[in-house]
């Protein structure tokens, strides 16, 4: 350290090209070794197998060009998971998103507490879905508390998860349940972002709160919007542990998402080739959706 | 007119504080629901609220009685936290040398590789799923704890929030200790990571509950009780007994499953509010 007296012109970058070459190299050799082995080359050959008919434990395989795409496509499960997902999607999006964005905003208003609150919210992101999946499953039994609580007061029970034509939006419920404090944390951050003096302008200007809210405070959260919009999409195809724990899949497989399809026809029926070719629709179709979703909403925001 | 108004504003702010408190009371009751139904007499878990006596017997159920259900519960919770933490050590060092060389050094196919990363995080994981569980077989690594750790080693979105802390270091602090002739393993253990506290607690704690709540792949490689972690095994325990008897020991298994990361969160519940904001808008 002492050395350093009298300061020398500093070139502190690695004596040679080569030699920065190397070091990077080096520091990022784990990451590149282990994401040949474990994520290309499982990418390539997921391909290879869609095109193959496997049932894994026989060594024998044979190609069948697009037999199992063609037989995924025609395959009623198939479509009755995409409606299924559909389902979910078309309940969970706008659900998660208002609830979200009102705790957002009430968040935004507080001063005392707001840590507890958000902690308290965010508790139920903390929980294995396993673990909620099973509480669930009893709190919104035919005799669980949820189904008592109604029949007190409006004589009224639910059958949450028996009735085919609800169950898939009581799945959606607990998941809007587990998600709401980490997307309201996300609104709560964007809205914070949102300098004042642009209420204040509008309200100069005569804005009401009704106007104030659709004129600057939505737009100006466009990029909350579409995250949230985007991992909403993004989850509505990954939906597999609520309903392996607690339907698996039924009633009539009202409840049978993609990711719980493939693992039926992969690890149940060991259709390797089947499976793979499903997941790879699957994978197709989610990306499809979640950029269209991103193109239908992600707009340039400037805040200056 | 004015104090008019005041009073007005204080009862909205009395009002948002009754919503929000209403509010999370009720998206407590899950929590409070299991834990009290794990204390209960069995015959009172769904006709009471308030038990009228609390008792441990489904703790011992699971635990000393788990070995007469042929499964072993308590073996369980140190496998999940074996392989929860040996994955998220790994994602850790990974993430942070990566991140290092990404965000701070210079060398030949930087981008390249920090757009394959960004790719990384937006690719639908599914795709893996069935390759990677037969890459596994292949190897002879179903019903080992290798297998199922082999999946989770590495994470593209630790090492871009990595990268991305790292540059906002000031470049002084690092050409300095270069100047006095430290290597840049040393620059990146003594100086780098000591002022990344917030972002390398982060990427541990977030990254330490996903592997410990993951389900679907320890489930496929896991198929013997003795290597299967906590929620594998309490998915199995809940599909062979799904009945109302058995109903006090699953609440215990959630609970033990729930509270080591409810008490990680309440402790560090800072980082958790910071990262989650810092994913969700950059991610």
């Amino acid at each position: 350290m002492t050395a350093k007296a009298e300061p020398p012109a500093l070139e502190v970058r690695p004596a040679s090209k080569s030699a920065s070459n190397r070091i990077g190299y080096l520091l990022v050799s784990p990451y590149v070794v282990y994401n040949v082995v474990l994520w290309f080359y499982p990418f390539v050959w997921g391909f290879i197998i869609a095109f193959q008919k496997w049932n894994i434990i026989s060594p024998e395989r044979e190609f069948v060009l697009f037999d199992n795409f063609v037989a995924a496509l025609t395959n009623t499960q198939f479509w009755n998971a995409l409606s299924v997902t559909f389902k979910f999607w078309a309940f969970f999006l706008p659900t998660v998103t208002i609830a979200s964005l009102v705790l957002g905003m009430l968040l935004q208003r507080v001063n005392h507490f707001r840590g507890l609150f958000i902690a308290g919210y965010l508790a139920s992101y903390s929980m294995a879905g396993v673990a909620y999946s099973v509480v669930f499953a009893l709190l919104f039994s035919g005799n669980g508390l949820i189904n008592k609580w109604l029949w007190q007061m409006f004589h009224v029970r639910i059958p949450w998860f028996s009735d085919p034509r609800i169950a898939i939006f009581s799945i959606g419920l607990l998941v809007v349940w587990k998600f709401i404090g980490y997307y309201g944390l996300i609104f709560l951050s964007g809205l914070q972002a949102i300098p004042r003096e642009l209420y204040e302008a509008a309200a100069m200007d005569g804005a009401n709160g009704w106007t104030r809210f659709w004129r600057v405070t939505v737009p100006l959260l466009n990029p909350c919007f579409t995250v949230i919009f985007v991992f909403a999409t993004i989850l509505a195809f990954g939906i597999f542990t609520e309903p392996f724990m607690i339907t698996g899949g039924g009633p009539l497989g009202s409840t049978q998402t993609f990711k719980l399809l493939i693992y039926q026809k992969t690890f149940e029926n060991l259709e390797a080739g089947y499976g793979s070719a499903m997941a790879i629709l699957m994978a197709a179709l989610s990306f499809g959706a979640t950029s269209l979703v991103r193109k239908a909403i992600e707009r340039e925001v400037v805040l200056s | 007119m004015r104090n008019h108004r005041r009073l007005l504003g204080n009862i909205g702010q009395a009002l948002i504080y009754l919503v929000l408190t209403v509010g999370v009371c009720f998206w407590l009751i899950p929590f409070a629901w299991m834990f009290l139904a794990s204390l209960k007499p069995t015959a009172e878990i769904f006709t009471r609220l308030w038990p009228t006596r609390f008792t441990l017997e489904h703790y011992e159920l699971i635990f000393r009685g788990g070995t007469a259900l042929r499964r072993p519960f308590l073996r369980s919770v140190f496998n999940s936290f074996s392989v929860a933490a040996t994955e998220t050590a790994a994602i850790v060092a990974i993430g942070a040398l990566t991140g290092y060389a990404l965000g701070r050094l210079e060398f030949k196919g930087r981008d390249l590789l920090y757009n394959t990363i960004l790719y990384q995080m937006i690719f639908p994981g599914i795709l893996f799923l069935i390759p990677t569980f037969l890459l596994v077989m292949r190897l002879g690594l179903v019903n080992t704890y290798l297998g199922m750790v082999v999946r989770f080693l590495a994470d593209a979105t630790a090492v871009f929030l990595f990268a991305q802390f790292f540059r906002t270091i000031p470049r002084d602090l690092t050409d300095a200790a270069r100047v006095d002739g430290a290597g840049e393993l040393t620059i990146l253990w003594r100086i780098v990571i000591p002022l990344s506290g917030s972002v390398t607690a982060f990427v541990a704690l977030f990254n330490f509950q996903a592997r410990w709540n993951e389900f679907l792949w320890n489930l496929i490689v896991a198929r013997k009780y003795e290597l299967m972690t906590l929620p594998v095994l309490l998915a199995s325990f809940t599909h062979e007994y799904g009945g109302g008897q058995y109903a006090g020991a699953r609440m215990a298994g959630a609970t033990v499953l729930t509270l080591p990361m409810l008490i990680l969160f309440v402790l560090a519940r800072r980082y958790f509010e910071e990262g989650v904001v810092t994913t969700g808008l950059k991610g």
